[in-house]
C-alpha cells in the first residue's frame, strides 16, 4: 500500500478543487442559473436564456379586458358568493375591503365537476385581501363572504382582468353578470 | 459497479451540481400542499422522502461521511448522529418559525460536503495537525442539515392544527428517502472497496466530493447575492 498523501498532496488537490469549482460556477452555473456571466461563455454556450423563465413570464390572452366593481351588502350572518368565469389560464386582478371583518373562502368549482365540488385556495377572516389569480382550469372562481358579526356591512370588490360573466349567489339565488362589450371600447 | 475511468468520474460528479436547483419541491408539488388543510400526512411524508433522496448536497454529505466506515455499527452510530442532528433543526426551526436565509444555510451545507471531504483526505491531520471529533462534526453539520429542511419545509406547511402532524410526516419521510439512499450509496460502496484500484481513487474521489461541495457553496453565495 502506498503512504498516505502528505500536506503538499493534500493542499495542492484541495486548491485544484476549489479552482474547478470556481471554473466551472464562473463559465457555466452562474451564467445558466442567475443570468451572470462575468467571462461571456454562457453568451457564448447559449446558456444566459436560462436563468429567465419565459415560459412563465409572459402570457397572452385572446379575451378581453374586463373591469369589474362591486358592492355587495351583507345582514349580520348573512352570506354571499361572486365568482367569475374565467379560462383556464385567465388571470385576475382582485381586492376587496370590507368596512368590518369577514370569512371567508376564495375558491373555484370546476367545470362538469360533481355538484358542491370546489377547490379551495383562501380559506381566512379578515377585513381585506388583494392579489392576483391564475385559474388552474375553467370554471367559475371566486369569493364566499360571511358576516359572522351583528351589524351589517358591505363588501366592496375590484377586479380587472379577462372575464366574460360572473355570478352572485346569495339566499339560494342566483344574479347572473354579463360584462357585454358594450362597456367596452 | 465497476469503477469508472477517473476522467469520466471526475465530469460525472462536477456536473451534478448543477442541476442543484433541482432539489427544490417543484412548483406543481408546492401549489398542490398549499391548497391542504390540516393534516396530510401521506403527502408530507413524500415530500420529506423526495426531499432528501433528490437532495444532491444531502446525499454527498452521507457519501463522505460513511466513505471510509467499514464496520455496520460506525455506519449506525454517524448516520444516526446526523438524523438526531437535522431532525432536531427541522422541528424546532419548523415548530419555532426561524427565518433563517435559505441560500447561505445550503451555502453552509455545501461546505459540509468540503469539510468531510478534507477530513476524508486527511487533510486536518496532516496539514494542520489536529484531529477534530468526527462525531461532533457529523452532529453540528447535522444541524445545518435540518435547518435547510426546515427553510423548504417552512414554504409550503401551513400553520394550522395540521403543522406538528404535517411536520413530523415529512421528518419520517426524510428518514425513509435517507435509509433508502443510503443503501444505495453502500451498496455501490461496497462493490466499489473491493477492488483493488479503491485505494488509489479514494483520494481523487474526496478531491472530486470536494469540488462538488465547493460548487454546491459557490451556487447557494450567489443566489444569495442575485436571487
Amino acid at each position: 500500500m502506498k503512504a498516505p498523501p502528505g500536506p503538499r498532496r493534500i493542499l495542492l488537490a484541495s486548491a485544484t478543487a476549489l479552482a474547478v469549482a470556481a471554473a466551472l460556477l464562473l463559465t457555466l452555473i452562474l451564467p445558466a442559473e442567475y443570468g451572470w456571466d462575468p467571462l461571456g461563455t454562457g453568451r457564448a454556450l447559449g446558456l444566459t436564456g436560462m436563468a429567465q423563465d419565459q415560459a412563465t413570464a409572459l402570457h397572452r390572452h385572446a379575451r378581453r379586458w374586463r373591469e369589474d366593481s362591486i358592492t355587495l351588502p351583507l345582514a349580520p350572518f348573512e352570506s354571499v358568493e361572486y365568482k367569475y368565469r374565467l379560462d383556464a389560464g385567465a388571470v385576475i386582478l382582485y381586492r376587496w375591503r370590507v368596512d368590518g371583518e369577514v370569512v371567508y373562502d376564495m375558491h373555484a368549482e370546476p367545470d362538469g365537476a360533481a355538484p358542491g365540488y370546489a377547490e379551495s385556495f383562501a380559506r381566512s377572516r379578515g377585513p381585506a385581501d388583494s392579489g392576483s389569480y391564475t385559474a388552474p382550469f375553467t370554471g367559475i372562481h371566486g369569493w364566499f363572504w360571511q358576516n359572522r358579526g351583528e351589524r351589517p356591512i358591505t363588501v366592496q370588490l375590484e377586479t380587472r382582468g379577462f372575464f366574460d360573466s360572473a355570478v352572485e349567489l346569495r339566499d339560494g339565488r342566483v344574479f347572473e353578470y354579463e360584462f357585454g362589450t358594450a362597456a367596452q371600447p | 459497479m465497476r469503477p469508472a475511468p477517473r476522467r469520466f468520474a471526475a465530469f460525472a460528479l462536477c456536473a451534478l451540481p448543477a442541476a442543484a436547483g433541482a432539489h427544490d419541491l417543484s412548483a406543481a408539488n408546492a401549489a398542490f400542499v398549499q391548497t391542504l388543510d390540516g393534516s396530510a400526512p401521506g403527502a408530507f411524508m413524500y415530500l420529506g422522502a423526495k426531499h432528501m433522496f433528490t437532495g444532491i448536497d444531502h446525499l454527498l454529505f452521507l457519501l463522505g461521511v460513511i466513505f471510509f466506515l467499514y464496520r455496520g455499527r460506525d455506519i449506525v452510530l454517524y448516520v444516526t448522529l446526523f438524523t438526531a442532528g437535522h431532525s432536531l433543526t427541522l422541528i424546532l426551526g419548523v415548530w419555532a418559525d426561524w427565518r433563517v436565509d435559505a441560500h447561505l444555510v445550503d451555502a453552509v451545507i455545501g461546505l459540509s460536503v468540503v469539510y468531510k471531504a478534507f477530513e476524508n483526505m486527511g487533510g486536518f491531520r496532516t496539514v494542520f495537525g489536529i484531529d477534530p471529533d468526527t462525531r461532533a462534526a457529523v452532529l453540528v453539520f447535522g444541524l445545518f442539515h435540518g435547518l435547510g429542511l426546515a427553510t423548504r419545509l417552512q414554504d409550503y406547511v401551513g400553520r394550522d392544527d395540521g403543522l406538528l402532524t404535517n411536520l413530523l410526516s415529512f421528518n419520517v419521510g426524510v428518514e425513509l428517502g435517507q435509509l433508502l439512499a443510503l443503501g444505495l450509496i453502500l451498496i455501490g460502496l461496497l462493490e466499489w472497496r473491493r477492488h483493488r484500484a479503491f485505494a488509489a481513487q479514494a483520494f481523487a474521489a474526496n478531491s472530486i466530493l470536494m469540488c462538488a461541495g465547493f460548487v454546491l457553496a459557490g451556487n447557494q453565495l450567489a443566489g444569495y447575492v442575485f436571487a
